[in-house]
């Protein structure tokens, strides 16, 4: 029980990283291919503040998210304004250079050791983990509403009139390196959120946490579902890390001779389905959705023409 | 109104594409910018909005309020400033509809932020109304969809430049892509907005008969530098010109 519901808070971590990467590439056409750095500074941030400096978690969470926040904001300084490429290696190789301090900074992180215990809050209450489970899931519930007001909104225009074509929208006025950078410094502090309400959940901090396999799992969730959907991210978290690592793991009954072979065989389900849905359905499973706004009489009859 | 360039250089690699000693645009009401093909008129264009940058030079704009040097300003600074530039070749946002992207353009950047998440209407009526009115005027196949045809998304990218305001407004080559009878209207409407003084106008044309017709004044441009300027009087009967351009 105590590890579904490990696997279930697990699971809206990776649904809110999604969503967060559907802002980023998805709206504003940035390829964050660090999004495991952002959650692991939150991470990390949140441990070390927490049984070093003895902040209480929430205080030690909001902290490490402002860090996660700058190291978005001083990242996009250098290199959002660069090409895609550039924008897609520098943020991978950030989160390289970030899982290789910790391993190498032992001192502040124990190492290769690892860093624990984080406790949950709530002291000793009954199910304080499906309380903490409750939490996280209102946090990315506010993250999926939020998004969807991004998109409706005029700065959500603004983005995607930037992704569509940002030599275009800086001539007809818009400061758009600056927008680009406070919403990614904004988002990737969010995913500083996740990383330190991750740390209650993990519980014992190890440099394993950090490999970039959290940051492909996230992205080929957010390809299979919709990249451009508001919904994507937790449909395609649901039919990968839901399916595979939840329903499969967990309820299958396969045997124990074949059971290690499974995190391979999930591999190979995700690449095979990434294959077709890049060829068939280019979109993801939901396609694309548009921005919802009331529809508003014509206006034009009536109103003196300008003079 | 004024915009001033002094020694304004270009060169790609060792190929020098535009070097003008100075040029002002901006006094007369409806100005012509004309040349031959790959005379840099494009490129001069975008060096003065910033688009491009200089090899050398300097630019001033002075729009009422003071004089702006150019020269440091970003692409964003300088229409805020309100000098915006018409493409040659199409451009566009393909995911916003021909009214979204109207609406983007009419949206003040400040009114653009974080706070505009939680507003309750995301466009004014004051905006709505410019844009249904914009929108209406010109014969769209979908009003309310996207635009279709490149000459529709022609259209599109000057009546976006259009509702952004600007003071001095420069079109590179308006009736390439467009209908006759849509070039005219969109031109018809950019002579009123300079007859009631909201703009000044320098447009990039081939089709020498609109030059003549619209514009108070033409500057000739070949090889890179300003050889005439005048009415387009002086210019038609101008030796230069004629030798250089117009094949006689
Ligand atoms: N990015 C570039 N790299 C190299 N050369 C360029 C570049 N842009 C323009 N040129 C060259 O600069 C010259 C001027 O080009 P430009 O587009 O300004 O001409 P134009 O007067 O607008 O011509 P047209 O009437 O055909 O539009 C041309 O010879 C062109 O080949
Ligand atoms: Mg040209």
């Amino acid at each position: 029980m105590d590890y579904l519901i490990f696997s279930f808070s697990l699971m809206l971590v990776y649904i809110g990283l999604a969503q967060l990467l559907h802002i980023q590439f998805g709206m504003a056409g940035i390829p964050n291919f660090g999004v495991v750095g952002f959650w692991g500074l939150g991470l990390y941030g949140t441990g070390v503040l927490y049984l070093t400096y003895d902040v209480p978690l929430f205080i030690a969470i909001a902290m490490a998210s402002l860090l996660s926040a700058a190291a978005g904001y001083v990242l996009a300084l250098l290199v959002l304004q660069r090409s895609g490429q550039a924008v897609l290696a520098a943020t991978l190789a950030l989160s390289a250079i970030i899982a290789t301090l910790i391993v190498s900074e032992k001192d502040i992180t124990g190492g290769v050791q690892g860093l624990g215990t984080i406790k949950f809050p709530f002291g000793d209450m009954d199910g304080r983990n499906i309380v903490f489970m409750v939490f996280i899931l209102i946090v990315v519930i506010a993250l999926v509403w939020l998004s969807a007001k991004l998109r409706d909104s005029r700065m959500g225009r603004q983005l995607v009139a930037i992704r569509d074509n940002e030599e275009l929208a800086a001539s007809l006025g818009k400061n758009t390196a600056s927008t680009k950078r406070w919403v990614f410094a904004v988002t990737c502090g969010m995913m500083g959120v996740l990383g330190g309400m991750s740390a209650p959940l993990h519980q014992f901090l190890v440099p394993y946490q950090l490999a970039p396999s959290l940051t492909f799992a996230v992205w080929i969730a957010l390809v299979l579902g919709g990249k451009g959907h508001n919904l994507g991210a937790t449909v395609g978290v649901f039919v990968t890390f839901g399916l595979f690592d939840i329903l499969i793991e967990t309820y299958a009954p396969v045997p124990a001779e074949q059971a290690i072979l499974l995190p391979n065989f999930k591999l190979f389900c995700y690449g095979l389905v990434l294959i077709m849905i890049i060829m068939f359905r280019p979109r993801g499973m939901l396609g694309e959705d548009k921005p919802r706004v009331r529809a508003r009489p014509a206006q034009a009859q009536g109103v003196p023409r300008e003079t | 109104m004024r915009l001033e360039a002094q020694n304004l250089t270009k060169a790609y690699h060792a190929h020098e594409v535009v070097n003008i000693k100075n040029v002002t645009f901006g006094s007369g009401g409806l100005e012509g910018l004309i040349g031959p093909n790959g005379a840099g008129k494009s490129t001069l264009m975008g060096l003065l909005t910033r688009r491009i940058a200089p090899t050398s030079g300097d630019i001033q704009l002075d729009v009422g309020n003071g004089v702006h040097k150019l020269n440091p300003l970003k692409s964003h600074e300088v229409a805020r400033i309100g000098l915006i530039k018409t493409n040659q070749r199409i451009q566009g946002f393909d995911s916003l509809t021909i009214k979204d992207s109207l609406r983007l353009a009419a949206t003040p950047p400040k009114d653009e932020g974080f706070a505009s998440l939680f507003a309750k209407e995301r466009d004014s009526d004051e905006i709505e109304a410019k844009v249904a009115q914009l929108v209406e005027a010109f014969p769209f196949t979908d009003r309310n969809g996207y635009a279709m045809s490149g000459g529709e998304k022609k259209l599109v990218d000057i009546l976006r430049c259009l509702i952004a305001e600007p003071k001095l407004f420069l079109m590179d080559e308006p009736t390439a892509g467009l209908p006759d009878d849509i070039t005219r209207m969109v031109m018809d409407m950019v002579r009123q907005k300079v007859a009631n003084g909201e703009m000044r106008v320098v447009v990039v044309e081939h089709d020498l008969p609109m030059i003549w017709e619209y514009c108070d004044y033409v500057h000739f441009l070949s090889e890179g530098s300003i050889l005439f300027d005048g009415t387009p009087e002086e210019v038609k009967s101008n030796r230069v010109v004629a030798e250089k351009y117009m094949g006689v």
